[in-house]
């Protein structure tokens, strides 16, 4: 019970007071001290009989005796303190606000070191740009040429159904509704491995967050 | 099909039917087929100018670009090595800090990736050159085909059933698929309307007036589920690629189905 008295009082007071009032106490302290030695204060212990918690008991006085005085100080310093504050503050705000910088702008200096090219190699470049566009361009024929018979074989068989009935023409060139939005996953590099577990990971972020 | 003979016993009820009613008699008997396909699942193997196309272009890339962040730290600590070698002086680290190199950690990662090794890219239906699996050629288009009674001959075709007053074509191949495959297996059917037409006149025993000849209509469709283990496959089935058709269809089918078929 004394220890906790004693931490409720000395946290009630603000911490710039209690530097000033640690000379004080001390002080008191001092005095009581030679009081109790010189046995005035003996009736004040009732509880116990140790000098140890009869001069706690002193000091809880002491501590007691304390706020009384502290307010008007008190006011006046927590005054000083705030305004100082929005000083501080009036001055951030008016330097201008430090530019966030963008990482994905910033290369390293550091140029990477490789041996020139030779006569031969960028021949052998030249020469299979131009054997690659004339490949892509025989494929982009080939892909233009099957679009183009696909797209004829529908029309001919749509032209037979019609002749056939039109009911039936008229339920096929309807918008099949189903259809989009089509999602299909891509085909991988080697099939998927049958009872394959993943092994589980953690990810960690390290983006560095800045604030203005 | 190219002139079966003939055998009245399945026109015959046709004939029957047509005879009722207020429907005008059509001389063209109208079928629904699916042409269905297992897309691919890996991609194929680059040809020749494609890989050296590729390996030119990683090589351009990496002329053009800068160094990392792992490949600053390692040369940082080649240098660093090189210097205390050459010099031969107590690090200035603080002794018991434990430093993992970028050098290490790449041998860990080579480690980790030899340990793990993918599935085949050719698979054991390859190698058997089983037609019946679906998991033969995997870097191309595979399609289903059966063997069904057209007059009196057995005959490599895709599934296809006969059309009924009140549907529209697309539930036909879509009856046709579950008459084959059972009811289990999904299969999403591109569009409305028929990709090709087939169209062919009987042979001249059995042809009449009401009854000139069929066409097929084709309808094409992206198989989705991945196993037909519940399949029920009442009769003879292959899955083949663009290629291998020629090996099973008849010369004039096999054109009207290669146009609506994609090159791979």
């Amino acid at each position: 019970m004394l220890p906790a008295l004693l931490h409720s009082e000395l946290v009630g007071t603000n911490s710039s007071s209690t530097f000033l009032e640690l000379p004080k106490s001390f002080w008191l302290l001092a005095q009581t001290l030679r009081l109790l030695f010189s046995g005035r204060y003996s009736s004040v212990c009732r509880k116990s009989h140790r000098t140890a918690s009869f001069s706690a008991h002193v000091i809880i006085y002491l501590a007691r005796a304390q706020p009384k005085k502290k307010k008007k100080v008190d006011v006046r310093r927590e005054q000083a303190q705030k305004d100082r504050m929005k000083k501080k503050i009036k001055k951030l705000e008016k330097a201008a606000p430090e530019l966030i910088p963008i990482e994905d702008f910033e290369t390293p200096l550091k140029v990477r070191s490789l041996p020139p090219l030779s006569f031969e190699e960028t021949e052998r470049r030249v020469l299979l740009m131009k054997k690659w566009s004339a490949y892509k361009q025989k494929q982009d024929r080939a892909e233009k040429q099957a679009i183009r018979s696909l797209v004829e074989a529908q029309q001919e068989a749509l032209k037979e159904l019609r002749l056939e009935s039109e009911e039936l023409y008229q339920a096929a060139i309807r918008r099949d509704e189903g259809l989009f939005p089509f999602e299909r996953e891509g085909p991988n590099y080697t099939p998927p491995l049958p009872g394959y577990d993943p092994p589980e990971g953690k990810c960690i972020d390290i983006t560095k967050v800045y604030t203005q | 099909m190219a002139a079966p003979v003939g055998c009245l016993a399945g026109w015959g009820r046709w004939v029957g039917s047509s005879s009722s009613a207020a429907v005008t008699p059509r001389p063209w008997r109208l079928f629904g087929a699916l042409c269905l396909l297992r897309l691919p699942r890996i991609t194929q193997p680059l040809r020749g100018e494609e890989e050296e196309m590729a390996a030119l272009m990683g090589q351009i890339e990496l002329e053009k670009s800068r160094y990392s962040d792992h490949e600053v730290r390692k040369l940082e600590e080649e240098e660093q090595l090189r210097r205390r070698k050459e010099s031969s002086y107590d690090d200035d680290e603080a002794p018991g800090k434990t430093v993992i190199m970028a050098q290490d950690l790449e041998d860990k990662w080579e480690q980790k990736l030899l340990q793990f090794s993918p599935a085949p890219r050719v698979t054991d239906a390859d190698k058997k050159d089983d037609r019946t699996s679906l998991n033969r050629k995997l870097d191309s288009n595979l399609m289903l085909l059966v063997k069904q009674k057209i007059g009196n001959q057995e005959l490599w075709l895709l599934p296809q059933v006969e059309w009924q007053p009140g549907e529209t074509m697309r539930n036909t191949a879509e009856r046709a698929m579950a008459t084959f495959l059972g009811d289990h297996i999904q299969a999403k059917i591109l569009g409305n309307a028929p990709y090709g037409i087939y169209k062919y006149k009987f042979p001249r025993a059995i042809r009449t007036e009401d009854n000139v000849g069929a066409k097929v209509f084709f309808y094409k469709a992206f198989l989705q589920s991945s196993d037909l283990s519940q399949a029920e496959l009442k009769k003879d089935y292959l899955w083949v690629t663009k290629d291998e058709l020629g090996a099973y269809l008849k010369p004039e089918y096999l054109k009207k189905v290669n146009r609506f078929l994609l090159d791979f």
